[in-house]
């Protein structure tokens, strides 16, 4: 079995809310609900960034959000794709040069597909998801993996405690 | 003396679809003491509306504070500018404003309660929930032309008018609706295992409401009688029919029958209003600038929304204060979990229906 093969078939979502007005996020609820039903691409809502490959970023990214955004970011596995959803999320909206406001979210991650609407319509998201889903698939093929480093030679095994001791100049105890 | 844990809930977290931070001390499983941080959606609402926006965007703006409670956002500040400046509304426009923001409620409570039941492992009905759901947003999309943000109210009255076929429509479809509803409810009245899941978890006695001045349906569940709708005259609801929902057990399973009945309640004021819709106007012009200050009170879907307005003959208001109901609730929220077990706290906190756009604006 081959992970890599059915990530594209069975993508995870993540969703983060960077400062939406909850107008964007009942969208997306409504998308996994049965009646647009985003199910029926495979896809799964899980709230693990570590599993995840498509992630959703609602409304326009305040300074607080923006460290959590970054984080998240980081901690998905290659290859990723980004989604902005709403009018905030693209351009910040209504909310564009207010005090505490990023404006869009590409001002602080890169992203792939844009969604526009206030709030953007089920089926635009879908539409959208759909395209990262493609988008998704080329970088899968593009993907270069990481060099894997020679294994260092440990001339002494690793002892935690001696270690310690080591660099705090003091005997443990005393 | 157990095993001493610190546990992180949120911001970023599966239950929930909004940044809020629980920083929970347990032991043993029993929770100790409570950090919440709720700053993280903060975006300077009040500001932008006191410098970079007129008084007629105004209405525009802080409807984007909430996707959930759009409408009452821009009720309570429409009438609040209206109150100002003395304007005399269309009775045809106060009753098309009554039937959207019921409308809204509804959804909001079946979005509350689809919530709480999936947060509380029960997928099924969570489906099921938003199944129904979908109705009242293809009712409000047919109504106002958007599924969420409606920008149905305007200062001197509405945007847009009902057809006498878009009337026929609603009534038709809200028939079918409220025997959904009634299902729904039914399960959640009924059901043994939610009964199990649910009765005497998180329990706000009456007592315990007072002293924290608890709002909206937490408090109406815990036998207190606070509704702004009976309290604050600003859209004409005696006239068709309301009632108030209360109830005692103060419990997660009251707080969702609260909504349960206050859906059916709603379904039928819409249904008595679009009967008596008046005939006339729904829309007056405007002259002149704010002048002074007013406040208003709103019972949004989560409870009473607070609006204070001040103007001096300018464009461009004085101040706008905006309290909303899930700061109100965020206390007793905190004294609840002392003393609660960890696994309940997802189920609680959903059970308040907290809206963290509209506490950090």
């Amino acid at each position: 079995m081959d992970l890599k093969k059915f990530r594209s078939k069975s993508p995870w979502l993540l969703h983060y809310n960077t400062g939406s007005c909850n107008g964007c996020d009942i969208e997306i609820l409504a998308c996994l609900a049965p009646k647009y039903d985003l199910e029926r691409f495979g896809i799964l809502n899980r709230g693990n960034p570590k599993q995840s490959d498509v992630l959703i970023v609602t409304g326009p990214v305040t300074k607080r959000a923006r460290e959590r955004l970054i984080r998240l970011y980081l901690e998905m596995p290659e290859p990723k794709v980004v989604v902005a959803v709403g009018a905030c999320a693209c351009t910040g909206g209504v909310f564009r040069h207010m005090y505490n406001v990023l404006n869009g979210v590409d001002k602080v991650i890169p992203v792939d597909v844009y969604v526009p609407g206030c709030a953007a319509r089920p089926e635009a998201i879908i539409d959208g998801v759909v395209k990262a889903l493609e988008i998704l698939e080329r970088k899968r093929k593009d993907f270069v993996p990481p060099k894997v480093c020679k294994n260092l030679e440990v001339k002494e095994p690793v002892n935690r405690k001696f270690f310690l001791e080591k660099c705090l100049g003091v005997k443990n105890g005393s | 003396m157990g095993n001493r844990i610190t546990i992180p809930f949120g911001s970023q977290h599966v239950a929930l679809p909004e940044p809020i931070k629980f920083v929970f001390q347990t032991e043993n499983e029993r929770i100790t003491s409570v950090e919440v941080d709720v700053g993280y959606v903060h975006r300077g609402i009040e500001k932008a509306c006191q410098t970079k926006f007129k008084y007629t965007q105004v209405g525009y703006v802080v409807a984007r504070v909430c996707g959930l409670c759009s409408i009452s956002h821009t009720l309570a500040y429409v009438t609040a500018v209206e109150r100002l400046m003395e304007v005399e509304v269309p009775k045809r426009a106060l009753y098309l404003r009554l039937i959207v923001s019921e409308l809204d409620r509804v959804h909001s409570h079946l979005l509350a309660m689809g919530h709480t039941a999936e947060v509380a492992g029960y997928e099924n009905l969570f489906m099921q929930t938003f199944r129904y759901r979908e109705t009242v947003m293809e009712l409000l999309e047919l109504l106002t032309g958007n599924r969420v943000q409606y920008d149905y109210a305007c200062i001197g009255g509405v945007n847009r008018d009902v057809t006498p076929e878009v009337a026929k429509t609603l009534k038709e479809r809200l028939k079918e609706l409220k025997e959904k509803c009634l299902w729904i409810k039914d399960v959640f009245e009924n059901d043994l295992t939610l009964k199990y899941r649910w009765k005497g978890v998180g329990v706000v006695t009456k007592e315990m409401a007072k002293e924290f001045n608890v709002v909206g349906p937490p408090a109406r569940a815990a036998g207190l009688e606070t509704d702004c709708r009976a309290e604050f005259n600003y859209l004409p609801f005696d006239e068709v029919g309301y009632k108030m929902v209360v109830r005692k057990g103060g419990d997660i399973y009251d707080r969702n029958l609260v909504r349960a009945y206050e859906v059916l309640n709603s379904i039928e004021m819409v249904e008595n209003a679009l009967d008596s819709l008046p005939q006339g106007e729904i829309k007056v012009p405007v002259k002149g600038l704010p002048d002074g200050e007013s406040f208003v009170r709103v019972e949004a879907p989560r409870g009473e929304l607070f609006y204070y307005v001040k103007g001096s003959k300018k464009l461009v208001l004085d101040r706008v204060r905006i309290r909303v109901p899930t700061f109100a609730n965020i206390p007793v929220m905190k004294e609840l979990f002392i003393g609660m077990d960890y696994s309940d706290v997802p189920a609680t906190v959903i059970s308040f229906d907290p809206c963290l756009s509209c506490t950090a604006r």
